[in-house]
């Protein structure tokens, strides 16, 4: 087990620039999830730290020694590709037992650890079958298993949930989850669904074009997003955002005045942001137009207008109303964000 | 790990190549091509063979791959059959049908006198309906190469395109024009081109079944060039690929030009 | 009663396909079961088949068959030695195109494509002379690297393209997974193309069976001449005996035969798909 640092790393693809100068920072055993839209970088940094990319500039170093000239088989690190990756003509006991074949281990050594590995990730019923005989959750297993045989110093993870459906995507979840907290292996998780991001990572880096927007612990970036593109990243649905002008502590948007707590100066240009569970409906406040509700049974989606702008609002419970009646909102001051008009930056 | 193939292709292709061309570089070779009588014949039916025996080839193809698209377990076993001419080497089926063709005691002309009472034609000896055998012959051994092929072709058309287009009301040849021809006249077309070129160098179904006789009037471009060599006139077999190769490499070029657009 | 015709409409088209496929097959079956005589009476049927024919052909109980198991030791020899050949050196080239990216593998490509589409009996002429500069006339070595010239572009060509369809993470799983180049073409390349190398093996083994015009003008000596060209050889003389022509034509197209139906699996799918994409 070791940490991973990132240092001022540089990637040109010819003469386009995809990462510019990213340091990140992960401790021993840390889990830590690259957030971003597609085409932001991640998977590259990620492929860079697997020895997959060349680094253009800057270090990379694990376990405190620098590997940008280090061949990826001589890095101690396992990877699970979004594809699985397995290789189709061997058993599932072969592929998982491959690497340490490579390496002259052992047949009894490879046996022996690849059985750990089976019985960790319930495999055991499928050593002999090949990897089109299985399910994609049983691939999934598979390439984890393939993986942790290794006892590597990092794992890592490519969207490896992107091919499976929603209910196994939840489930896989839990379980990768419950394997990091058993191993505590260092793992760097590459995906792009912001929901895989919050509940399994340690520390969240939200990358955007080349950059890292924001690092921190999943619920700090929720309740403090440092800037726009965080904002509406994190949180689903998205948060209502919108501009407006400060004006005695409040701010005036949409043509009314909606709370916030301080920071700003009066006649500020700010963006306002709200998410929609911090908006309720209530006898008195903001008014609005229904245009459609969604029930969920726990809890009730309402798209209404305010002036002109779709407002969305998640309630607990469920919700009576119908298109076109109007209600009223009743926004918590305490979790409206504000956003500076022009640099996007969190006031 | 490339060196193996590019040491072949040097040797056994730029070098003769090469060497070739540089044997035919004598303009005097041309005159006596072009005075030999036998080469202007060669010429037009070479003209003939390309163009009568690929086009019948396709229309054949084209009408037995909406046959052989149908899903009946016979018909499936009916293709495997069908393959078997493309499947057998050439020299035991085109001499089969050299002896069959036997004006004599050949089969076809027993059946016919059996039938008629009449001698049969001389098949072979007849430079007309000796060409037009070797086409046949041709077309016998190419024609399920290229079916199977453009029935390819048809089974990759969405079954879809023919359900919506049944529920608009096409009727069978609506459904031909409309669907089935668009999705495959690309193929068509690039298949055509590549088998007008292994046509051009066809050289079986001409010399194994007439030996390009009688009196050198069924020669085709592929059999001249062998004719002068076995004369030992290497300049001159040179010469005939050299006056082919202003036809050939505009179908080359065009074949390749679709290879690498489909990469 | 539609569905009759219908039915009726396709047998309709079945049958001459079948007359027209079987007619010149069953005459090769025909004559080699008939006796001389019943052979030239244009019987559809021999009075008396046999297969003495057959027996005379193992014998090489005539003057034309005197080389018989020679020659077809000869075709073997060779259509094994092309076959061998043309994988190694396509399956290196494919790897090395496709996986490696090697600069200039384009160029090979393309030169390759370009003697696959020049018409065979062209370079036959430009190929006779070289071999005859290199000396190897009359060696079964001749006709083996000209049908390896021959075989490989399309062999490259079918390669490559299956190459190019294999996942790229797996190349990446299995560096990570510690694998040096030469143990990724060993463990994981070569098993998962398996599939496309039997399909050009025997593409190159029954092109090199087959052959009969590069065999013809390459070698002339008896004893190094491919059975193809033994064929050849009865039209020497028009009283020759067809029935023994035949006898050992239908030996000689058995096993290419047997081979293609064997493999038509592989066949079907690797060589028709790569041939004419498009």
């Amino acid at each position: 087990m070791a940490g991973v640092s990132f240092r001022e790393v540089v990637k040109t693809f010819g003469k386009t620039r995809v990462l510019h100068g990213i340091s990140l920072d992960i401790t021993d055993g840390e889990f830590v999830v690259l957030v971003g839209p597609s085409g932001c970088g991640k998977s590259t940094l990620l492929r860079m730290l697997a020895g997959l990319e060349d680094i253009t500039g800057g270090t990379i170093a694990i376990d405190g020694r620098v590997v940008n000239d280090v061949d990826s088989k001589d890095r101690d690190i396992a990877m699970v590709f979004q594809s699985y990756a397995l290789y189709p003509h061997m058993t599932v006991r072969d592929n998982m037992g491959f690497s340490l074949k490579l390496r002259n281990e052992k047949q009894a050594l490879i046996d022996q650890r690849v059985a750990t590995a089976a019985k960790i990730l319930n495999l055991e019923p499928y050593l002999g079958r090949y990897p089109r005989e299985l399910s994609g959750g049983q691939r999934q297993r598979v390439a984890m298993g393939r993986a942790i045989v290794r006892d590597p110093k990092v794992f890592l993870f490519d969207e490896p949930l992107s091919n499976l459906d929603a209910k196994l995507r939840v489930a896989m979840r839990t379980e990768i989850k419950a394997l990091h907290q058993r191993l505590k292996t260092t793992t760097v998780y590459v995906t792009h669904d912001q929901i895989e991001a919050m509940t399994m990572a340690d520390r969240i880096a939200v990358m955007n074009e080349g950059r890292i927007e924001q690092l921190g612990r999943p619920l700090e970036l929720y309740d403090r997003p440092a800037n726009l593109f965080v904002a509406q990243f994190i949180g689903s649905p998205a948060m209502n955002i919108f501009d407006g002008v400060v004006q005695s502590g409040a701010v005036e948007a949409l043509g009314v005045r909606w709370p916030a707590n301080g920071g700003a100066s009066d006649g500020q240009r700010v963006r306002y942001g709200i998410r929609p569970e911090h908006l309720e409906p209530a006898s008195a406040g903001i008014p609005a137009e229904v245009v459609v509700v969604e029930p969920m049974g726990a809890e009730t989606e309402i798209v209404a207008k305010v002036g002109d702008a779709p407002i969305t609002v998640m309630m607990r419970g469920r919700s009576n109303a119908g298109p076109g009646e109007r209600i009223h909102l009743a926004p918590q001051a305490a979790h409206a964000h504000l956003f500076d008009a022009a640099s996007g930056i969190r006031i | 790990m490339i060196a193996p193939y590019v040491l072949v292709f040097l040797v056994f292709v730029v070098y003769p190549v090469t060497y070739g061309l540089w044997l035919a570089r004598h303009p005097q070779s041309y005159v006596t091509l072009f005075d030999d009588p036998v080469f202007f014949r060669t010429v037009v039916n070479t003209i003939v063979f390309l163009m009568v025996a690929v086009n019948v080839k396709f229309a054949l193809a084209l009408f037995l791959s909406g046959f052989f698209v149908h899903d009946r377990a016979w018909i499936r076993w009916l293709s495997v059959i069908f393959i078997i001419p493309w499947a057998v080497p050439a020299i035991p089926t085109i001499f089969s049908i050299r002896f069959m063709l036997n004006p004599e005691w050949g089969i076809i002309n027993s059946v016919w006198f059996r039938l008629t009472a009449l001698d049969g034609p001389n098949w072979l000896n007849d430079p007309t309906l000796g060409l037009t055998m070797a086409m046949v012959v041709h077309i016998w051994k190419a024609l399920p190469f290229w079916t199977l092929i453009l029935i390819a072709g048809r089974l990759a058309i969405p079954r879809e395109l023919y359900e919506a287009s049944s529920v608009d009301g096409a009727t069978s040849w609506q459904k031909f024009k409309y669907v089935t021809w668009p999705s495959i006249r690309t193929l068509y077309l690039s298949s055509t081109i590549l088998s007008m070129i292994w046509t051009l160098g066809d050289f079986n179904s001409v010399y194994l079944l007439t030996g390009g006789g009688p009196a050198d009037l069924t020669h085709v471009l592929a059999t001249l060039g062998i004719r002068y060599i076995r004369l030992d006139q290497v300049d001159q077999a040179m010469a005939t690929i050299v006056v082919a190769l202003p036809f050939v490499l505009p179908l080359v070029y065009f074949m390749m030009k679709r290879l690498s657009a489909n990469e | 009663m539609n569905k009759f015709l219908r039915e009726a409409k396709l047998w309709l088209i079945a049958i001459p396909i079948l007359l027209w496929t079987l007619l010149p097959i069953y005459h090769i079956f025909l004559f080699s079961i008939s006796s001389k005589d019943s052979a030239f009476s244009g019987a559809l049927w021999p009075d008396h088949p046999t297969l003495r024919n057959f027996g005379t052909v193992f014998r090489q109980e005539h003057f034309y068959l005197h080389h018989f198991w020679e020659q077809i030791w000869n075709s073997l020899w060779i259509a094994v030695a092309v076959g061998v050949i043309t994988l190694f050196i396509a399956t290196c080239a494919a790897f090395a195109i496709s996986r490696l990216k090697v600069r200039g593998g384009r160029t090979v490509m393309n030169a390759a494509l370009f003697t696959y589409f020049i018409p065979a009996a062209f370079l036959a002429v430009p190929m006779y002379k070289a071999m005859g500069t290199y000396g190897l006339l009359n060696s079964r070595w001749s006709l083996v690297l000209a049908m390896v010239t021959l075989a490989s572009p399309y062999a490259i060509w079918v390669l490559k393209q299956a190459s190019d369809k294999l996942p790229w993470e797996l190349d990446e799983a299995a560096r990570i997974d510690g694998a040096t180049p030469l143990q990724l073409f060993r463990l994981v390349y070569l098993p998962l193309m398996m599939p496309s190398l039997v399909a050009i093996g025997t593409y190159a083994l029954l092109l090199a069976w087959n052959e009969y015009l590069y065999a013809f003008l390459l070698l002339s000596h008896e004893n190094t001449i491919p059975l193809a060209v033994g064929l050849g050889h009865f039209l020497a003389s028009d009283d020759s005996p067809w029935e023994l022509l035949m006898a050992t034509a239908l030996i000689y197209a058995l096993p290419p035969a047997a081979i293609y139906y064997a493999f038509r699996r592989y066949m079907v799918g690797g060589l028709t798909v790569g041939a004419v994409k498009g």
